[in-house]
């Protein structure tokens, strides 16, 4: 079996029951939800409705007409920047961001849209009091990540809420790596819109995720199409879900997602974060006493998701993936993670890091077996110079 | 193996280690070596010897490449 250690980019594995709804889905409901008034296409509408009130419960949205399937975060996060932000407004954002919210903010930066990216502390913590100050009139909006993918540091959702609401600013959080892991109640905290991934904590298929929308935020729709609803007219409907909901769902992957909150929600997700901090907490304890190893990020395990970054100075990420991979059966990801700036804010670009990210299966025995490979590397890297990159 | 194909993007690597095999040639994906390139995260190990050969099958098959470079890692005498 192997060791997987690479859940920030899709969990594995999928509890039973994820497996068990796609069968279901194939095998009895079959239908196009909402188009037919047949059993079958009301028994697929079931299907992604019952995933809906599961994901509006878990995130406390005031109900389920708030959350739209998307087939990922980074569209989810698409839809809410574009559906939203119009030349001449401005952005805040910070220097933590991953490139589903960078590309398209840098890509409305040539549109007439004003972008500021907040500088972060080399752990990756965010001191709200800059990005007050990057705060002006014509803000449209606020985004920042929840939890960092490239080392876990939590942002401070809850004052930046507050701050941006003072303002009468729109405050969106990308969720993707704390969404079914870490609780968020979307109505506590006060933000605005929430992007998720239904692949990743939330224990979903690929190819699933999601956007929270506070009842009053009102957004344009990046597609345009049929909806099942609203048929006699050639515009588009304007009440959620459908106004963002054009085309066919990926009715399978949602009523699989659906069964993946469900799973978490028996466990629940108090107990999810409790676990993931012990084995964070485990990890990066043993990283501190190999020699030769850096471990970047929070030093708090209470401002971290389940994502640790490091390098073993005498190497380079690539190598002890490859090491990890081939000799030792662990899954790691190295390199930039698809956030060159987080790498500047830590001080590793351009070569980036070694990234293990965690979920419920995952075990300290695991844990333990992984310490003892880094430590086999990072003693073999030491005695073995780099001689051989290139002729 | 000797030399090292670097990619774009992971659709050019992945054909190009099935465009390598089905011609007979050795070819084994291996996470990108970033000093070497920037761009993928994969990368695909192959005799360096052949480079010409592979450099017109993948032409020939409109596999874009980044690179090829000599490239032999320590990580080979891991033992």
């Amino acid at each position: 079996m192997p060791i997987y250690f690479d859940n920030a980019a899709t969990s594995w594995p999928k509890p039973p029951a994820v497996r068990a709804a796609l069968d279901e889905y194939f095998s009895d409901a079959g239908g196009n939800p909402g188009r037919s008034g047949h059993q079958m296409s009301i028994a697929a509408a079931r299907l992604v409705e019952n995933s809906r009130e599961a994901l509006a419960q878990m995130f406390n949205a005031e109900d389920p007409s708030r959350i739209v399937f998307t087939h990922n975060a980074t569209h989810a996060l698409n839809l809410a920047i574009y559906g939203l932000v119009r030349p001449g407004d401005h952005v805040v954002t910070t220097s933590m961001e991953h490139n589903s919210v960078m590309r398209p903010l840098r890509h409305l930066e040539t549109t007439g849209v004003y972008v500021t990216m907040v500088p972060c502390r080399p752990d990756g913590t965010l001191d709200v009091s800059r990005l007050n100050d990057a705060m002006r009139p014509g803000t449209r909006l606020v985004v920042t990540t929840h939890g960092s993918n490239v080392v876990g540091t939590l942002m401070p959702i809850e004052a930046i809420a507050v701050l941006a609401r003072d303002r009468n600013i729109n405050y969106l959080v990308d969720a993707s790596q704390t969404a079914g892991a870490i609780s968020i109640d979307v109505q506590k905290t006060g933000i605005d819109l929430m992007a998720f991934s239904g692949h990743k904590g939330l224990v979903g298929p690929t190819g699933t995720g999601g956007l929270y929308i506070r009842d009053g935020v009102m957004l344009s729709p990046l597609l345009r199409g049929g909806t099942g609803s609203d048929s006699a007219h050639e515009t588009q409907p304007q009440f959620l879900p459908d106004m963002l909901e054009s085309g066919t769902l990926n009715v399978a992957g949602i009523a699989g997602l659906g069964a993946g909150v469900r799973y978490l929600q028996e466990i629940g997700i108090e107990a999810v974060t409790e676990h993931g901090r012990k084995l964070v907490s485990k990890f990066v304890a043993g990283l501190h006493e190999i020699p030769g190893i850096n471990v970047y990020g929070p030093t708090d395990v209470s401002k971290q998701c389940g994502v640790v970054s490091f390098n073993i100075s005498d190497a380079v990420p690539s190598e002890v993936g490859l090491l990890l991979d081939e000799h030792f059966g662990i899954m790691a990801r190295t390199g930039l993670h698809c956030a060159p700036a987080a790498h500047h804010t830590i001080g590793t670009f351009p070569a980036g890091t070694v990234r293990f990210s965690f979920s419920w299966f995952n075990t300290l025995a695991e844990i333990e077996t992984s310490l003892e490979a880094l430590g086999k590397i990072a003693g073999w890297a030491c005695k073995n110079e780099v001689k051989t990159w290139m002729a | 193996m000797d030399g090292l194909i670097s990619f774009f993007a992971s659709h050019h690597a992945i054909r190009a280690e099935t465009v390598l095999k089905r011609n007979g040639l050795a070819a084994r994906l291996i996470p990108g070596p970033k000093e070497l390139s920037p761009n993928c995260g994969v990368a695909l190990r192959f005799e360096y010897a052949q480079r010409e050969n592979v450099s017109a099958i993948l032409a020939a098959k409109s596999v874009r490449i980044d690179g090829i470079h000599f490239y032999r890692p320590r990580t080979d005498d891991w033992n």
